[in-house]
């Protein structure tokens, strides 16, 4: 009876409002909105992610690390945030193929979107701001730049936005639908606000001390009120103030009641000096924090607690929100566009990095001769590694660009070198096993394990014959998602005894850590003066690694190496004509540097080059009598004698190496 | 879901966690095979402490695996069937052990492979009569060689599986400037009496004195570094300490990886209660380390390298390319307790006549055995594959056979348990990278017996951890003091030394 008569009091409100309107006005059908949002934002984050993105996704994935063992959930499970860490690890690994990824995490967001919208009740024109936090961590997530490097996350891309959709999912106010009065439904919500913030902090870090405050609005927000309870004054900020305030004391208190509890379990983990923080995002790297790389995860937290005042915005003009929708959408892209790390070289070493270790020795040199400006050194020693491979070191290396420029910077924040890089795969490469898996080893000890040290781990094995080793990186990768193949398709060069010179992640880097010398150093981080130094020293009778160890001896100008090593590569291939650069070397060397003591009678010179050295020289001296500076010289001489050793010696007067 | 639906499904979801709970059963029909079986870890015919954990193991390439396991008296037990684990219950265990002192267990294993039960030869696990100490704390770190991001010692009870952290340096330190944290060690494996060192962030030593904990800076002036390797005194609060300064260089292709070099070293005691620290050994010629106190507290044992720099002292240059001479062997030292005196260095084992290095002694509870490391050159032995345990029988001037325990790969860091009869060691059999701890058993004949694997849990645990177990100590008890007590210690100034 009741219900009837609201119902009947309900419908003639309805009209009586009907008929205030204009007659002829059609009323625009606003549930389209949300779903033209979720497009448009789709669309959006599919460009930044997967358009621009691919390859810095894959090698976020690559540097992740998950695997379906009981020990790495518990793990990962030992500190606060623990579960949303494995979650978010285990679904990172789908960014495999960057489309997959992408697409998962874009339902995500919008999955977290529509949730949002039900479970605060936004109008359909205001529900666009939903999505700013979901926008925020779409930045975070391409704004990283040379950080992907040095990130301790091997959850970083999707621990979050599951973060934030727990934090949705546990403040649904499920008391609303109870059959109870508005009093009990008020103990419920606060009860719920409790067990949340108690239960759910060691689970999910942060991210349930959301879900504990957004309850905490919701419970004010029972959607019952009478007319004089829903008062702006008296059910509405006094109530909500009143609320959230006990609440958040009723939070600390219990959190302070449960910090040592935890501790003192000795099995788990939490610092006490910052027990709140556990799964939020800090850039600190020793004395450095980037707080501008924290922006968009504060954005992810702060904003969704205005949710329950959005569910509160009703506007008759669609011109107010529609306006705020344009701006805010501006204001997001232009954003994106911002920090979206698009430096060239960045990219193209993600990309080579992958080439190598894949050996498509091809796309490495395309990659490289691609670039059109300065390159990172480390592009210089991944190029050299696939010109080894195919014995091109020493008639090719100088075709590229080696004028080098370090990697670009994040936010003036941190500053990489190749040992942060890829300094394994490149010790690897270059048969320096050991030093490979110092470096891994030092890797994962700062950043964690991931597929690629896994990887690197298990192939550094192999090559030093320790299969025992070997197996038990195998077995892990083997529990992984997209790995499995991989260490399937390894295992037969540990356990069947399948020949390693078959394969060519292995010919190489065996042949020169079979080359190489035995003797007992350290790299002091410098991971490619330590490997050129090395193999300009070391004298071999096999022809590629002394190609190797010539090609290093060039390329650090060091006369009596290179001249030791020209008598060698002679020695053991006397019937053989010295590669285009190596004759390109002595011609400069004796004629122009006028090194002493050397005869050149037994080389075999090509008439090309000599007559190409012979033009460089007279152009040289041509440009340098007409006044012209170095540079000025150097930026003539380069259309036609820029892939030349001299025009290497005369412009890039200092070896650059790191 | 309707009443209805729920009668439907209550008796399946019954008989479902009946079978779940049900005991594995041998199988009935198999074929035999006239072999032991290949089980990880290898417990075959090892000898046990009555009072260890169950020995789970597992089968490689197996769908199933069932193991019976039998003692000489009392009932069999039936255990396996879950993929190709045999996990033991626990209090069954006990209780086997409990009636199999100084006797055996036989274990035969079933395997199912292609469908087809197989039936193995049986092996025996053998029980002795004396027990071992109750736990053993380690610490928990990457085999990595410069970073101290992630560390903890931990500390395991032995007659079951529970693990828990003494110390984490994630409680104050993250990211590339960790906390090192080092070198723990009790008095009379009792936990009232320890210590442990701190690096870098917040240095000094940590040590629980009479259950009271305090923080102190051993550093003085005229010692080479702070305190690093220890030996508590076995009834005085004084606990004897090398100072020295470490080097490490990485090999370039010998898979030893790194030789970790000291390039001076000399031993001081320190008196816990006077806060005060007293020279015992400084001649720059001799790199003196790892004091170890005998048990009767009249001795104190010792390695030493005579090494003279040819330039300048400690030239690291110069030591780096004699890494291979420098060379330890033996040595004691007796001690007079009333007047806190030493007397002359005692050759006890000369490794540098046989050309090798001896490190870490550690003398038994009699006496008569000292146990040590020994390696080609230096100190660090478990980088050195070819390293072993040795025994010492000073009574009867000559080494006891230890090749039972060792392995084809490294040794290092022994041990024995408070009634002798244990030897506590890390090895890195498995793998030659990640340290492991074993126990072995010494006998009252003084025959040493093939060790195990300190049992977990999971027995696939050690093939997956990727971490080492390193520097095992046994202890009667466990470290009551927690870890955030060691934290907030940590936090403020250590005290200076008088």
């Amino acid at each position: 009876m009741k219900n009837e008569m609201k119902k009947v009091k309900e419908r003639a409100e309805t009209k009586a409002k009907g008929n205030a309107r204009p007659r002829k006005q059609i009323p625009f059908p606003k549930s389209i909105l949300p779903v033209g949002y979720s497009i448009c934002f789709a669309v959006m984050a599919w460009f930044f992610l997967y358009v621009r993105n691919a390859d810095t996704m894959y090698f976020l994935q690559d540097r992740g690390w998950w695997n379906s063992t009981r020990l790495f959930f518990d793990t990962c499970t030992s500190v606060p945030g623990g579960l949303l860490a494995w979650a978010g690890a285990y679904l990172t690994q789908f960014f495999y193929y960057p489309a997959l990824g992408s697409a998962m995490l874009i339902a995500l967001w919008l999955a977290t979107f529509w949730l949002a919208k039900y479970a605060f009740r936004i109008a359909d024109e205001w529900s666009f701001l939903l999505l700013i936090p979901v926008a925020a961590l779409l930045c975070s997530d391409i704004q990283l730049g040379y950080w992907v490097y040095i990130l301790v996350d091997v959850d970083y891309v999707f621990c979050h936005p599951l973060g934030l959709l727990a934090a949705l999912v546990l403040s649904l106010p499920f008391w609303r639908l109870l059959p109870v009065g508005k009093k009990v439904k008020q103990c419920i919500a606060l009860a719920w606000m409790v067990l949340v913030a108690a239960l759910f902090y060691y689970p999910l870090g942060i991210y349930a001390l959301l879900a504990a405050v957004l309850t905490v609005e919701t419970l004010f927000d029972s959607g019952e009120s009478s007319a004089k309870e829903a008062s702006p004054l008296r059910g509405g900020l006094v109530g909500s103030g009143g609320l959230v305030v006990s609440g958040s004391l009723l939070l600390l208190f219990l959190t302070l009641w449960l910090v040592p509890k935890l501790e003192t379990a000795g099995s788990l983990l939490m610092r006490p000096d910052q027990p709140w923080m556990y799964g939020f995002r800090k850039f600190e790297l020793d004395e450095l924090r980037d707080y501008s790389l924290e922006i968009p995860f504060y954005v992810a937290l702060v904003f969704p607690v205005l949710f329950p005042f959005f569910g509160k915005l009703r506007t008759g003009k669609l011109l107010y929100s529609q306006g705020l929708m344009l701006v805010c959408a501006a204001a997001m892209i232009l954003c994106l566009q911002a920090r979206d790390f698009t430096d060239y070289n960045f990219h193209a070493e993600m990309r080579m990095q992958r080439a190598v270790e894949e050996c498509r020795w091809n796309d490495v040199l395309g990659e490289a001769a691609k670039v059109t400006g300065p390159v990172t050194r480390e592009m210089v020693m991944l190029r050299n590694i696939a010109l080894i491979n195919r014995g091109e070191l020493c008639s090719k290396c100088y075709t590229y660009n080696n004028e080098s420029v370090q990697p670009a910077i994040v936010s003036d924040s941190i500053h990489i070198r190749i040992c942060d890089q890829a300094a394994d795969l490149i010790y690897y490469n270059f048969g320096e096993t050991v030093f490979a898996i110092r470096r891994a080893m030092e890797r994962c000890m700062h950043y964690g394990y991931s597929y690629y040290t896994q990887r690197m781990l298990a192939q550094c094995a192999i090559v030093n014959g320790e299969p025992e080793n070997a197996r038990r990186y195998l077995r892990l990768l083997s529990r992984t998602t997209f790995q499995r193949k991989w260490a399937e398709a390894t295992l037969p060069f540990v356990d069947n005894g399948k020949p390693l010179q078959e394969d060519e992640r292995f010919r190489m880097p065996l042949r020169l850590y079979n080359e190489g010398s035995e003797l007992v150093g350290t790299d002091d981080k410098y991971v490619e003066l330590t490997i050129m130094k090395k193999w300009m020293y070391t004298i071999t009778e096999d022809p590629v690694a002394q190609e190797v160890a010539l090609g290093c001896a060039m390329m650090m100008r060091d006369r009596r190496c290179f001249w030791s090593q020209v008598q060698q590569h002679y020695n053991i291939n006397p019937a053989a004509t010295f590669p285009t650069h190596v004759q390109e070397a002595m011609l400069f060397e004796v004629y122009e540097l006028k090194t002493s003591g050397v005869n050149l009678s037994f080389v075999k010179f090509d008439e090309r080059i000599v007559e190409r050295y012979k033009a460089f020289i007279n152009r040289l001296k041509q440009f340098a009598s007409q006044g012209m500076n170095e540079k000025q010289i150097g930026r003539a001489l380069r259309p036609e004698f820029g892939d030349t050793y001299m025009w290497d010696y005369s412009v890039l007067r200092e070896v650059q190496t790191n | 879901m309707t009443y209805k639906t729920y009668m439907t499904f209550l008796p399946l979801l019954v008989l479902f966690l009946l079978a779940a709970c049900g005991k594995p059963s041998l199988p009935t029909s198999y074929t035999q095979v006239n072999a032991e079986p290949d089980i990880w870890p290898d417990y075959r015919g090892v000898t046990v402490p009555p009072n260890i954990a169950p020995l789970n193991f597992l089968v490689d390439s197996v769908e199933d695996v069932v193991a019976q396991i039998r003692p000489q008296q009392g009932e069999q037990m039936v255990c396996g069937g879950k993929a190709n684990k045999v996990q033991i219950d626990e209090e069954e265990w006990h209780e086997m052990l409990a009636s199999s002192r100084g006797g055996s267990l036989s274990v035969t294993v079933y395997t199912r492979q292609g469908g087809k039960w197989q039936a193995y030869k049986p092996f025996a696990i053998h029980v002795a009569e004396e027990e071992v100490d109750p736990y053993v704390s380690y610490r928990v770190l990457p085999p990595t060689f410069v970073g101290f991001d992630e560390l903890s010692i931990r500390q395991r009870n032995l007659t079951s599986f529970e693990e828990t952290t003494i110390y984490n340096n994630r409680l104050i330190t993250e990211g590339l400037e960790g906390q090192c944290i080092n070198c723990h060690s009790y008095q009379n494996y009792r936990t009232d009496n320890m210590m442990f060192h701190m690096r870098m962030q917040h240095p000094g030593t940590m040590i629980v004195s009479d259950g009271e904990l305090i923080f102190v800076n051993l550093k003085t002036e005229g010692m080479i570094s702070a305190a690093a390797y220890n030996s508590w005194h076995p009834s005085l609060p004084i606990i004897a300490f090398s100072t020295d300064h470490t080097m490490q260089s990485f090999h370039t292709r010998d898979v030893t990886k790194v030789e970790v070099m000291e390039s001076a070293s000399d031993i001081v005691i320190y008196d816990v209660k006077q806060n005060r620290v007293q020279v015992v050994l400084c001649d720059s010629a001799e790199m003196e380390l790892f004091p170890s106190w005998s048990p009767d507290g009249k001795w104190l044992y010792y390695c030493s390298a005579h090494y003279k720099y040819k330039d300048k002292y400690e030239d690291t240059d110069e030591l780096l390319q004699q890494y291979k001479t420098l060379q330890y062997s033996l040595y004691r030292l007796s001690f007079d307790a009333a007047s806190m005196t030493f007397g002359q260095p005692e050759l006890i084992y000369d490794a540098v006549g046989k050309n090798r290095s001896a490190v870490q002694p550690r003398v038994s509870q009699d006496g008569r055995y000292v146990l040590f490391a020994e390696g080609p050159w230096g100190l660090f032995h478990i980088w050195h594959p070819t390293a072993d345990i040795l025994m010492l029988d000073m009574q009867a001037g000559q080494l006891v056979d230890t090749s039972p325990m060792n392995s084809q790969l490294a040794e290092s860091y022994p041990s024995f348990s408070s009634n002798d009869r244990w030897v506590l060691f890390e090895s890195r059999r498995d793998d030659g990278n990640y340290t492991r701890t074993y126990l072995a058993y010494f006998d009252r004949k003084g025959r040493l017996h093939k060790p195990f694997e300190v049992p977990q849990r999971d027995p696939e645990f050690f093939r997956l951890f990727l971490r080492s177990w390193s520097r095992p100590e046994l202890m009667k008890e466990p470290v009551r003091i927690t870890p955030r007590q060691f934290r907030d210690k940590a936090l403020t100034e250590p005290v200076k030394v008088n």
